[in-house]
């Protein structure tokens, strides 16, 4: 028996399909504009991977926030329980995660079983999400991958605000006037965007994040600068998976995969 | 069932306008419940709560500062785009300086022919505020005597009282049915009761909330429950939201401590020999709000017996964006459900409330009070 689960981000779309608790396959698009296809698009990418039929795949779970136009779902369940569940399946070990996707940046903190205890989402801004830096990558004519590796070369100190993305955005375009090596000003926003998360992390913080394992998830852990401005702001090493924008759709999976036998029984 | 209410809050202005021309009375806008409403009862005089309208708007920014919160400015909106122009007066009691911003601006901008400042004491809990606020209520008594001609005799006190106690009465005895593992009622058919009987007169909506009590306890209730849960914050008339958690989620809200909900009616005047006294005390004794609730915090045991009263699973807090004196209140108020195992969720309200995000934050919310099947 197959399941799928389906995340709709604002930026990427995921889709990983799941059997008997392991995963076979997994694909990302691009979200775009395209409304509800964007749901089949991707399930049919990863289907083709493994070479599965569409009928082969007996429940899926929608996450994300395009979760609730995903047409065929058999269930719609938040991102938020989604990333716990495919964080406690990857990190068992982890008391927080922290996720930064293409709109909204969220701390999660796990019980003993892996569940949500509690959690909190920035508001109303972009500031500490994947958008601001593919804006301010825009800005500096870079690419969103290079971000990481540029910023590596950065040799001095540089602040951006973090409060507010288009206010960001006009100092980086000072920044870029005044002549600062492009390297420090990337380093500047990626440390902007560490002080954002922090910031959201302590409101939900029980102990110190020294003597936590925190995990970092979402598309934005895929950028080394990130990872190390947020990891000097804890003082500890992040937990990161191997694919970290896929484990909302891969803790989606899971549910399909649990959820599917009894409701499947009590549908027939 | 409801209709009558709801018609009553979402036309609340026709209501106003053809109530002055059946009766001939005033109808006075009020700012905050705690204007003695009693008095004006008395007086014949019609108070209505002057709310906001949940719609951007462009007219107060040269008048208020943009960081005062949104219910006031929303409601000095109402004002300065004539939408309360039937009005013969207006009144505030003193509870937030935003509010009274709004107040000050619109006499300013929008003058009526009466219009009254009641400097209610904050530190509620000494016992000179009650002496002080009869003192303020009999000036007060006197303003309004000398704006409709007419002297208020005690005999006009009691009826008043009467009119008014008769209300909370009859609204706390309807709650009192929210407690049944299937509430009669939702959260938001509650919340027009009301927010309706804000501005409509007492005398007629007491009828119908009397009508309402005989059919409800054999109201056959089709939809799930869900979570029982609470609303707590300062003012709360959002119908999209309430209407988003109950339908779209699937919750209940059980019970509410808001101005526009149970702090608005959960006490009465006792009636004393001295009528402006048992006013008075009725308004330093009610549950209060947070500017006035210290050097003690009396509201959070009275949020944590309603938690465990109406047997309430998770409980939302909303705040009014930079409204301040609940800003104070909010982390006491989440720490103390929490140290009782009640998990809260804090969302940041404005003019409009942005249903995508919020939606996303309540089911996360909820799935995480249900999601023993999910882990």
């Amino acid at each position: 028996m197959y399941v799928a689960g389906i995340d709709i981000g604002s930026m990427t779309s995921k889709a990983v399909i799941v059997s008997g608790g392991r995963v076979v396959a997994q694909a990302i698009t691009l979200t775009g504009t395209g409304g509800s296809d964007v749901a089949h698009r991707v399930l049919e990418k990863a289907l083709e991977k493994v070479g599965l039929q569409r009928n082969q795949i007996t429940y899926v779970v929608a996450t994300g926030y395009g979760r609730i136009s995903v047409p065929f779902k058999n269930r719609q369940v938040t991102e938020i329980t989604c990333h716990a569940r495919g964080v406690k399946h990857l990190l068992p070990q982890v008391g927080y995660v922290i996720d930064i996707g293409g709109q909204d940046s969220k701390v999660i903190r796990l019980g003993p079983q892996g569940e949500v205890q509690d959690f909190a989402m920035n508001d109303k801004c972009a500031a500490g999400t994947g958008r601001f830096l593919a804006v301010m990558a825009g800005v500096l004519n870079v690419s969103l991958r290079d971000l990481g590796p540029l910023s590596e070369q950065s040799t001095q100190k540089v602040e951006i605000s973090s409060t507010c993305t288009v206010f960001a955005e006009s100092e980086v375009v000072s920044r870029v006037a005044e002549g600062t090596p492009v390297a420090d000003i990337i380093a500047g926003l990626h440390r902007s965007v560490a002080e954002r998360v922090y910031a959201l992390l302590r409101t939900k913080m029980v102990r110190s994040p020294q003597v936590e394992t925190i995990a970092l998830t979402g598309g934005v852990a895929k950028n080394s600068g990130v990872v190390k401005a947020l990891e000097e702001k804890l003082g500890a090493t992040l937990a990161i998976p191997p694919q970290p924008q896929l484990t909302g759709a891969l803790g989606a999976a899971l549910i399909a995969d649990d959820f599917a036998p009894s409701e499947l029984i009590r549908s027939s | 069932m409801f209709e009558q209410f709801k018609n009553w809050f979402e036309s609340r202005h026709d209501y106003a306008k053809d109530w002055k021309e059946r009766t001939g009375g005033k109808v006075i806008g009020y700012f905050c419940t705690y204007v003695p409403e009693e008095i004006l009862y008395a007086a014949d005089v019609l108070p209505v709560r002057c709310l906001g309208g949940h719609e951007p708007q462009d007219v107060t920014e040269p008048h208020i500062f943009g960081m005062f919160c949104p219910f006031c400015r929303d409601v000095l909106a109402q004002g300065l785009k004539d939408k309360f122009d039937y009005l013969d007066g207006i009144t505030i009691s003193q509870s937030c300086l935003h509010l009274r911003q709004a107040y000050t601006s619109w006499d300013m901008h929008k003058p009526v022919e009466f219009s009254y400042y009641l400097p209610m004491p904050h530190h509620v809990q000494s016992l000179a505020s009650r002496p002080f606020l009869r003192s303020e209520l009999v000036k007060f008594k006197e303003a309004v005597e000398k704006w409709t001609g007419k002297t208020l005799t005690d005999a006009d006190l009691d009826r008043g009282i009467e009119i008014v106690n008769t209300n909370r009465r009859l609204l706390k005895q309807i709650f009192e049915l929210r407690k049944a593992d299937v509430p009669p009622l939702t959260g938001l058919e509650a919340m027009y009761l009301v927010l309706s009987s804000q501005m409509t007169d007492k005398r007629e909506h007491n009828k119908a909330l009397k009508e309402l009590l005989d059919q409800l306890p054999g109201r056959k209730v089709e939809r799930e429950i869900g979570e029982r849960l609470m609303i707590l914050g300062s003012e709360n008339d959002d119908v999209p939201f309430t209407e988003m958690v109950e339908d779209v989620c699937g919750a209940t809200f059980v019970i509410d401590d808001h101005c526009t909900g149970t702090r608005y009616f959960w006490n009465e005047v006792i009636p004393k020999e001295d009528r402006l006294q048992a006013i008075a005390d009725r308004y330093v004794d009610r549950v209060p709000c947070p500017t006035k609730d210290w050097p003690k915090r009396l509201r959070v045991d009275h949020i944590k017996n309603l938690v465990e009263e109406y047997r309430v699973q998770g409980v939302i807090v909303v705040q009014q964006k930079f409204c301040d004196p609940h800003e104070l209140d909010i982390p006491a108020i989440q720490q103390s459900l929490k140290d009782i195992d009640v998990p809260t969720l804090f969302l940041e309200f404005d003019v409009t409330a942005p249903l995508g995000p919020f939606r996303i934050r309540v089911e996360a919310f909820l799935e995480m009070m249900r999601q023993d099947d999910l882990f």
